[in-house]
C-alpha cells in the first residue's frame, strides 16, 4: 500500500522531469498550436493550460506541456531560451523553463509524509506572533498582487511603445516603397551620382 | 451520570494468579485477566484510553495487579507512534504503521495505569532481523496493526535499531514476538490461564485463546523474577495507598455531573502525569513517589492541583464516567479497525498527538498557574513540564469539555479524510463548474500559507483534522511569479454556514500548520470567464493584415532570427522579464526575512 503510495508519486516526479512551463502564452494558443509548435523537438504527451482565477485578467496564460521524454523536454527549453520563440503573435516570446511539482495541480501526496497541527489557544503567547504572521501573510499577498499589476503595466507599456515603433518603422518603409515605386529613388540617385544598380527591395518586417 | 455506578460491573475476571508483593503483602499479581470480554495476558499489546484524545495510546502490559484496596493496576511499556517522536526521527518510516518501542530510562518508558484505562487489544509484531526476534511471516506482518523494530531511548532521545536485554525489567523474549503468538488473528503473546479460559474463552470478539503455552518452565523463572521485582512492587504500593485520596475525588466527583465533565476533559492528565511518575516510579524510588502524591494532596484544594492529582487514581475517574466512554470508545476503536481493514489505508484515524511531550515543546505552554509541577521537572525534562502544563490549560473553563474542535494546545497529527464520498465526485462536474457554483452559494474558501508542496489530498486531510468537516480541495497551480512562501488552495465546503464557521475560527482562533504557518482563509473573489481578450506584446500590422505572409507568421510558431525587427523586439521583452524575475525574486526574498523575522518571536525554539 504504502509502496503504491511511492510508486504514484515516483511516476509523477518522472512527469514533471518531462514536463515544460510555458509562460506568456497569448489567449490564441490552444493546445493543437502549442502541439504543433513543438512536435519538431520531440512528442507533446499532453498540454493542460494552468487556470488563472485569482490575478489580473490580462496575466498572460501558462501551460504544462508534457513531453514524452525527459529529454525531449531539455532540448525544448534550451532552444526556446537561446532564441525568441513566437506562437500565435509577436514579438512577444514565449518563455519555457523547467517544470515543478507545485505547479501540478493534480499532484499526489508526498508519500510517508505525515502533517501536525495544532489549534493556539487564545492565551497562548504565540498566538500573538500568529496572528502577525497571518497578517503578514495578507500583507505579502497584496504585494504580490500590486507587484503582479505593476508588471502588466510595465509590459503593456513596452507593448504600446514597440506598437509606435513598429508603425513608424511601417511608415519608413511604406514611405521608401512609395519613393522606390514612382522613381524618386531613381531621380535622386542620378542627381546625385549614385549606383543603385542592385535591386535592394523594401525590406518587409522579417 | 446514572450508569456511573454500573461501571464497576464491567464484566472482569482475573485470571491465572503470579505472586505477591507489597509491603504489607496485599498485592496480588496476576498473568492475565478478562475484561469487558476480552481476555488479557500478560505482555499484550494494548490500547490504553486516554480521555481527550482520539486516539488511544499503545503499550504492552509488563505487569498486573490488584492492590490491598482492590483497585486493579497495570504496568505498561509504552510504545510511540512516529508522530509523537517525530523531531528526532530522521529516516523514513520502515513501515507505514511502524511505531517505536519506548527503551533507556526516563520519562514515557513505562507507567502504573488503571487497567480500566486498557480498551482493547492491539496487534504489534516486531520485524526486528535480531536473532532472537522469532520472525514473523508476510501474513503476520499484513495483519498486524502495528509493526516496530525500532526503540526511541526516552532518556537520550535518540532511535536505534537495536533492543537491549531488558526494557523497563522486561526481558527483550517477551518483548519480541512470542512464538505462538504468530498467528493470524491472535494478539496473545503470552497463553492465558486456562482454567480462566474455559470459563472465559469464549469472548464477545470470538477470539479463542491459545491454552497452555505456560507450562510450568516457563513459570518458575517467571517467579523468580517475580521475587527480583519485589521492591518494585513495595513502591507500587505506595501509589495505592493513595488511592484512597483519590477516592475522595471520586466520590465528589461522581456527586456533581459538572465536576464529572471536568474530569473528563482532565482525565488526560491522570495519564500524563502518571507517565511523569515514571521518572520516580519506574527509576525506582518510591519516596519520591510517596512525596509526590504528598504535594498533591495539599495542593488538591486548588483546581488544577486536583487535576493533576487525579494522577494515580487516574482513571478510577475514568472507570467512573468509563463505562460510556469505554464503549464509545471501543466502537470508534472498532471502526478505526474496520476501515484500516477496508481500504487498506494505514490506520491512523482522528489522532491526538497523545505524547505532546516532544511536539510540545515547540511551543513551550508554561503556564504561570502552575507553580508546582513545573518548578519540580524542570530541572531534568522540559517535555514534562509541557505535560504538566496542558492539562491545566485544558482545565480553562473557556474550553468546553467536550468540544472536539477546540484541541486546545495539542498537536494533531493530520488524518485523511475519509473518502467515502470522493470517488462519486471523480468525472462528474469539472472542477472549475463545481467552483463556480461554490462560489455563487458562498461555500467557496480560500487558505492561504500553505506549505507550497502541499496537495490537494494534503489540504483536505487537513481541513479534516481541524474542523472534521469534509471537502473538496485543489490548490492553486503555482506560475513562474508564484510566491514560494505561501500556497493557496481552493476549497469546496458543504454549506455557505460551514465555509464561514471554518473562516471565522480561521479568524479569531489560530490553527498552526507545521513549520509554524497560522492558516489563512477567506472568501475569495476568482474571475471564471475564460474570456481573456487583453494581451500585451503581440502586435500586428495593419497594412499587413491582409497578407498572406502575416497570416502564416501569426498562425504558425517559430524561432525568431537574429537579423529582424522581430528579434530586436523580441530581445525587449526578454529584457523585460529577465528584470520582472529578479524584481519577483527580490521580493520574494524580502518577504522571506518579513516572515523570519516575525517566527523569531515565537516563544522557545
Amino acid at each position: 500500500m504504502g509502496s503504491a503510495e511511492q510508486d504514484e508519486y515516483a511516476a509523477f516526479n518522472e512527469k514533471v522531469r518531462r514536463t515544460v512551463f510555458l509562460d506568456n502564452l497569448s489567449p490564441l494558443v490552444t493546445e493543437s498550436v502549442v502541439r504543433t509548435a513543438l512536435d519538431q523537438y520531440g512528442t507533446v504527451k499532453s498540454v493542460e493550460f494552468i487556470p488563472n482565477y485569482l490575478e489580473p485578467r490580462n496575466m498572460p496564460r501558462c501551460a504544462l506541456v508534457e513531453m514524452e521524454k525527459q529529454k525531449q523536454a531539455e532540448v525544448v527549453i534550451s532552444t526556446l531560451s537561446e532564441l525568441p520563440f513566437m506562437m500565435s503573435g509577436m514579438p512577444r516570446p514565449v518563455r519555457a523553463c523547467a517544470a515543478v511539482p507545485e505547479m501540478f495541480g493534480d499532484r499526489p501526496r508526498k508519500p510517508g509524509r505525515q502533517l501536525h497541527v495544532h489549534w493556539l489557544a487564545p492565551s497562548d503567547p504565540n498566538a500573538e506572533v500568529a496572528n502577525k504572521l497571518k497578517k503578514l501573510v495578507k500583507k505579502h499577498a497584496t504585494e504580490t498582487a500590486v507587484m503582479l499589476k505593476h508588471q502588466l503595466e510595465k509590459e503593456e507599456k513596452l507593448a504600446k511603445q514597440q506598437g509606435e515603433t513598429l508603425k513608424a518603422n511601417c511608415k519608413k518603409y511604406e514611405m521608401i516603397d512609395t519613393l522606390m515605386a514612382d522613381g524618386t529613388v531613381r531621380r535622386l540617385a542620378r542627381r546625385y551620382n549614385l549606383r543603385i544598380s542592385d535591386d535592394s527591395g523594401p525590406s518587409t518586417f522579417h | 451520570m446514572a450508569e456511573v455506578g454500573g461501571t464497576e460491573d464491567l464484566e472482569f475476571k482475573w485470571g491465572k494468579k503470579k505472586g505477591i508483593g507489597g509491603r504489607k503483602k496485599d498485592v496480588q499479581f496476576y498473568e492475565s485477566f478478562t475484561y469487558d470480554g476480552v481476555d488479557y495476558a500478560l505482555y499484550d499489546n494494548v490500547y490504553l484510553y486516554m480521555e481527550g484524545e482520539p486516539l488511544p495510546h499503545l503499550g504492552k502490559l509488563i505487569k498486573i495487579w490488584e492492590t490491598g484496596d482492590k483497585s486493579k493496576k497495570v504496568k505498561v511499556l509504552w510504545f510511540f507512534r512516529p508522530e509523537e517522536i517525530s523531531n528526532y526521527l530522521v529516516d523514513e518510516l520502515a513501515h507505514p504503521n511502524e511505531i517505536f518501542l519506548a527503551s533507556g530510562d526516563g520519562v514515557g518508558l513505562a507507567n502504573v495505569n488503571p487497567l480500566e484505562a486498557i480498551v482493547g487489544k492491539c496487534n504489534v509484531i516486531c520485524i526486528s532481523k535480531d536473532s532472537r526476534n522469532p520472525q514473523p511471516s508476510d501474513g503476520d506482518i499484513q495483519m498486524a496493526e502495528f509493526v516496530f523494530y525500532r526503540t526511541f531511548d526516552v532518556g537520550l532521545r535518540t532511535i536505534s535499531d537495536k533492543i537491549d536485554e531488558k526494557i523497563a525489567g522486561t526481558e527483550v523474549k517477551f518483548i519480541f514476538n512470542l512464538p505462538g503468538s504468530l498467528k493470524p488473528s491472535s494478539v496473545h503473546n503470552f497463553s492465558v490461564d486456562d482454567k480462566n479460559a474455559s470459563e472465559k474463552a469464549i469472548g464477545t470478539n470470538g477470539r479463542v485463546i491459545l491454552s497452555k503455552l505456560n507450562t510450568s518452565e516457563d513459570q518458575i523463572p517467571e517467579e523468580d523474577r517475580q521475587e527480583e521485582q519485589k521492591p518494585v512492587v513495595a513502591e507500587n504500593l505506595a501509589p495505592s495507598e493513595l488511592q484512597e485520596n483519590g477516592f475522595n475525588y471520586k466520590t465528589a466527583s461522581s456527586f456533581k455531573v459538572e465536576e464529572n465533565s471536568d474530569l473528563k476533559v482532565s482525565s488526560v492528565k491522570p495519564n500524563v502525569s502518571q507517565r511523569e511518575k515514571l521518572v520516580s516510579g519506574v527509576v525506582t524510588e518510591s519516596g519520591g513517589l510517596a512525596k509526590r502524591n504528598d504535594r498533591q494532596e495539599n495542593t488538591s484544594g486548588d483546581k488544577t492541583g486536583f487535576s493533576r492529582n487525579v494522577k494515580e487514581n487516574a482513571n478510577s475517574s475514568a472507570e467512573k464516567i468509563g463505562h460510556v466512554n469505554q464503549v464509545k470508545f471501543d466502537e470508534k476503536l472498532k471502526s478505526v479497525k474496520d476501515t484500516s481493514e477496508l481500504d487498506e489505508r494505514p490506520h491512523k484515524k482522528a489522532k491526538l498527538d497523545s505524547s505532546v511531550k516532544v511536539s510540545n515543546d515547540k511551543e513551550s505552554l508554561r503556564r504561570p498557574t502552575d507553580p508546582r509541577g513545573t518548578a519540580k521537572n524542570s530541572s531534568n525534562k522540559p517535555k514534562i513540564e509541557d505535560k504538566l502544563t496542558k492539562p491545566t490549560n485544558c482545565k480553562t473553563p473557556a474550553m468546553p469539555p467536550n468540544d472536539g474542535k477546540r484541541t486546545g494546545d495539542k498537536v494533531v497529527a493530520v488524518t485523511r479524510m475519509p473518502v467515502s464520498d470522493r470517488s462519486s465526485w471523480f468525472g462528474e462536474i469539472p472542477w472549475e463548474e463545481r467552483m463556480q457554483d461554490a462560489h455563487e452559494q458562498g461555500k467557496l474558501v480560500l487558505f492561504q500559507n500553505l506549505d507550497p508542496t502541499y496537495s490537494s489530498a494534503d489540504v483536505e486531510d487537513i481541513v479534516w483534522t481541524a474542523f472534521k468537516k469534509t471537502c473538496r480541495a485543489k490548490v492553486v497551480q503555482q506560475t513562474a511569479c508564484s510566491s514560494p512562501h505561501s500556497g493557496q488552495a481552493f476549497t469546496i465546503f458543504d454549506t455557505r454556514e460551514v465555509a464561514e464557521e471554518v473562516i471565522t475560527k480561521l479568524d479569531k482562533g489560530c490553527l498552526l500548520l507545521p513549520n509554524q504557518r497560522p492558516l489563512v482563509a477567506s472568501i475569495p473573489n476568482p474571475c471564471f470567464s475564460r474570456k481573456q481578450s487583453m494581451f500585451a506584446g503581440h502586435l500586428i500590422v495593419d497594412k499587413l493584415k491582409s497578407q498572406r505572409e502575416m497570416k502564416e507568421a501569426v498562425s504558425t510558431s517559430h524561432c525568431s532570427q537574429p537579423n529582424t525587427l522581430e528579434y530586436d523586439m523580441a530581445m525587449e521583452w526578454c529584457l523585460m522579464a529577465e528584470t520582472s524575475n529578479v524584481f519577483w525574486k527580490k521580493l520574494y526574498e524580502q518577504q522571506g526575512k518579513e516572515i523570519k523575522r516575525v517566527k523569531g518571536n515565537f516563544k522557545s525554539k
